[in-house]
């Protein structure tokens, strides 16, 4: 991917070095002519599977949202904004959206804080490292649905894994499957636990891209550690930092698999719901497609402000 | 050419991201005039299944029959999810444009919604022109697939709740080898079991509001008189229905009872003294538990709710492939197959005339536990509309029967719940009946 781009960080300190390139010599209008040809026929095969099955049902979905269809029926009646209305209204959205938010934030802060604290301590020449990188990695390969069925046994009250190391220290198991913080905290933890290996393998590909020689020159300088991990690090991985935060995000809001299995989205009918699975659970379970489309439609309205909020701070990043 | 950035690519990776999520998540599906009713040819029998019980080997063995006694049809099995749920998504994706199937698995919670708009095939004028006899189907089973005096569907892997109970624990706490008679003997017994059992197993444990407990819990409900509701009109409020609930709540609050996601593993692993299970859940714990393993009728007389899944045809497909599925659907759920089907997976036999078939006596004299739910059968009742006709019904009366179990005000949360499943009525059932 680094190869694949210009020089957006062209200007940033940690990365001045050699002068700026004049640029290739002027060309002529065939050659431009040319270039936008090739690229249009590189473009093409993706930009109509983009327009055939994500485009197209994106409209076709917000369309949906303001119809009252029955999954079942072979009829969509125009409801105008109720399906709006009713959502804003309902008490049910405020758990839905708490939940999307506490399970988002936790996992993509967490995953990426300590797949960034793997990858550092995994980039160093450590024996055995190999091994453990690839045990790290690991549980991302594995199928929600599998690590949803594994994790049910690690946190069950009766006979788990938990319980048993929580009765070792003289603790009583919480009831994971019956109160809703504790059943949020088990999903979450459980996304997290398979999809670190992603965070570290991301950052560790990163370190291992990153020049060397500004961190020993700041070192002979006398900066500390972390002053070199603030001030020299960082920026360096600022873009890797900007393209997890997004990828990790968008695969977190659509966690559905893990909640699925292990939870249903109970305890108390939505103690670990989320905005993908009220789409869910309104589309197939209460047959409101209408609705469904709905909610799936204010997801996308919400996830497209964060996106650019989140290119515009990269953006405010790069100028500053 | 313009040069194309690191945060542009990112930002239009991102926005290509989000989109893909919405479409994704959202249906994205416009509704069609009901599938092509294509695919199959007319001599090829699509069944659609989830394999109840793990059934797709005795299925198979069915098939094979059918096909040797009808050398010109075909009958292709088909994986459609791997429960009733998938098996109706599946269902709902072909109804807006796919292939439609010709015989598909339907629940007791699933039918009713493809029936109410249309895309299930009344039986009922099928029937009569092949004069297939329907006095042979237990009457409580053949009539849940009733809409507007028609039927669309014929009972296939039909299941009821069984009370399991740990026979070396009933013996530990001095009780007669046999289950409560009603909920308020159990009451009595309860303390009794709570002290054999020791502080590190549980006396009765039961499945959540995500995993059926609005299923189990409606035999309490029928048994202080109340209901989940009278035909349409929700009945939560009902005092007697409250008192189920509080009932329920005291049992937790007491710690004579505990919620799991499934309590089938705990009771076989013999840390639970007992529990409300499905017949189908019977081949695994007999197998497994290291214990007695006794199963009784549900307390009180008559209060026991059917379950399970029929199965029904797509009413768009032609009036020939009709006919050939209608021919399968009473070949798979004849006497003989029943049988075959009922004594590999648990399930109940769905003819009445099965039970006095010789192999069927003969199984049930081995296995009295299997005769506990055959004996149950006549007792069995038809759920309550507002669970299992109403969408979302056994999910939204699940929710509220974990916050009771978790101690919030029983009349609160069933008067909401009276509010919630009448506006449901309102807005998704009313204009369509009767339409």
């Amino acid at each position: 991917m680094q190869s694949s781009v210009t020089d957006s960080r062209r200007d940033t300190p940690v990365s001045a070095g050699p002068p700026e390139q004049v640029g290739p010599a002027p060309r002529r209008s065939s050659g431009k002519a040319w270039e936008w040809t090739l690229a249009a026929l590189l473009l093409l095969p993706n930009l109509v599977l983009l327009v055939v099955f994500t485009y197209r049902p994106l409209l076709d979905n917000i369309r949906l949202s303001f119809t009252d269809w029955n999954i079942s029926s072979p009829v969509a009646n125009p409801v105008g904004l109720a399906n709006y209305v009713e959502w804003f209204g309902r008490d049910d959205t405020r758990v839905v959206v708490r939940n999307t938010l506490v399970f988002t934030v936790a996992t993509v802060g967490i995953s990426m804080a300590l797949g960034l604290g793997l990858a550092l301590l995994l980039d160093q020449k450590l024996k055995g490292r190999n091994l453990v990188r690839s045990v790290v990695f690991a549980p991302f390969v594995i199928s929600g649905a599998a690590v949803g069925i594994a994790f049910q046994f690690v946190f069950d009250p009766q006979f788990g894994l938990v319980r048993d190391l929580l009765a070792r220290v003289g603790a009583s198991s919480p009831d994971f499957y019956q109160q809703p913080g504790w059943a949020l905290f088990m999903v979450t933890v459980t996304y997290i636990w398979k999809n670190l290996g992603y965070t570290f393998v991301i950052y560790l590909a990163a370190l291992q891209g990153r020049r060397a020689d500004l961190d020993e020159a700041a070192e002979i300088d006398g900066a500390s550690a972390w002053t070199r991990f603030r001030r020299v690090l960082m920026p360096q991985l600022r873009p890797t930092t900007f393209f997890l935060s997004i990828t990790v995000l968008l695969s977190s809001v659509q966690v559905f698999d893990i909640i699925n299995v292990m939870t249903r989205g109970g305890p108390q009918g939505n103690g670990t719901a989320t905005l993908v699975y009220q789409v869910y659970q309104e589309t197939f379970v209460n047959q409101r497609a209408g609705y469904g489309a709905t909610v799936a439609t204010i997801m996308f309205v919400i996830l497209l402000a964060v996106t650019v909020v989140q290119v515009r701070f990269m953006d405010r990043g790069q100028k500053s | 050419m313009n040069e194309f950035s690191r945060r542009g690519f990112l930002g239009l990776a991102g926005a290509a991201g989000v989109a893909g999520l919405a479409a994704c998540a959202g249906t994205g599906t416009a509704p069609s005039s009901g599938g092509n009713g294509g695919g199959a040819s007319s001599n090829t029998i699509e069944f659609w299944s989830n394999h109840p019980g793990n059934s797709k080997p005795v299925e198979q063995q069915i098939i094979k029959a059918f096909e040797a006694a009808n050398p010109n049809l075909k009958v292709k099995l088909v994986d459609a999810g791997k429960n009733y749920e998938e098996v109706a998504q599946k269902f709902n994706a072909s109804l807006a444009g796919g292939q439609l199937p010709d015989v598909v698995v339907v629940s007791d919670v699933t039918w009713f919604n493809f029936a109410l708009n249309k895309q299930l095939a009344p039986l009922d004028d099928l029937l009569s022109a092949a004069k297939i006899d329907t006095s042979d189907y237990v009457d409580a089973l053949y009539n849940d697939y009733n809409l507007d005096d028609k039927h669309f569907a014929l009972p296939f892997s039909r299941s009821t709740p069984l009370f399991y109970y740990n026979k070396d624990l009933w013996k530990a706490a001095g009780l007669e080898d046999r289950g409560p008679k009603d909920w308020d003997e159990f009451l009595t017994w309860a303390p009794k079991l709570k002290a054999a059992a020791g502080s590190d197993k549980v006396v009765m444990e039961l499945p959540d509001g995500s995993n059926y407990l609005d299923w189990v819990f409606q035999n309490m409900v029928w048994g202080y008189g109340g209901a989940y509701s009278k035909e349409w009109t929700p009945t939560f409020s009902d005092p007697n229905t409250v008192k189920a609930g509080k009932y329920l709540q005291d049992l937790a609050k007491n710690g004579f009872l505990k919620l799991s996601k499934d309590p089938a593993p705990d009771f076989t692993a013999g840390i639970v003294g007992c529990s409300m299970m499905s017949t189908g859940s019977l081949g695994g714990v007999a197998k497994d538990a290291k214990f007695d393993v006794g199963t009784a009728f549900l307390p009180g007389d008559g209060n026991c709710p059917t379950g399970g899944a029929g199965v029904g045809i797509p009413a768009n497909i032609t009036d020939e492939r009709k006919k050939n599925a209608l021919k399968f659907i009473e070949f798979l759920t004849n006497a003989q197959n029943t049988v075959t089907f009922t004594q590999a997976t648990g399930y109940m036999p769905v003819r009445k005339s099965a039970v006095d078939l010789p192999e069927e006596k003969a199984f049930l004299e081995k296995n009295p536990n299997a005769k506990t739910a055959i004996e149950q059968l006549p007792k069995t009742r038809s759920q309550d509309n507002v669970r299992v006709l109403l969408p979302g019904g056994g999910a939204r009366i699940g929710k509220a029967l974990d916050q009771v179990v978790q101690g919030q005000d029983v009349a609160t949360v069933f008067k909401a719940l009276d509010a919630e499943s009448q506006q449901v009525f309102d807005s998704q059932i009313k204009s369509k009946l009767g339409a």
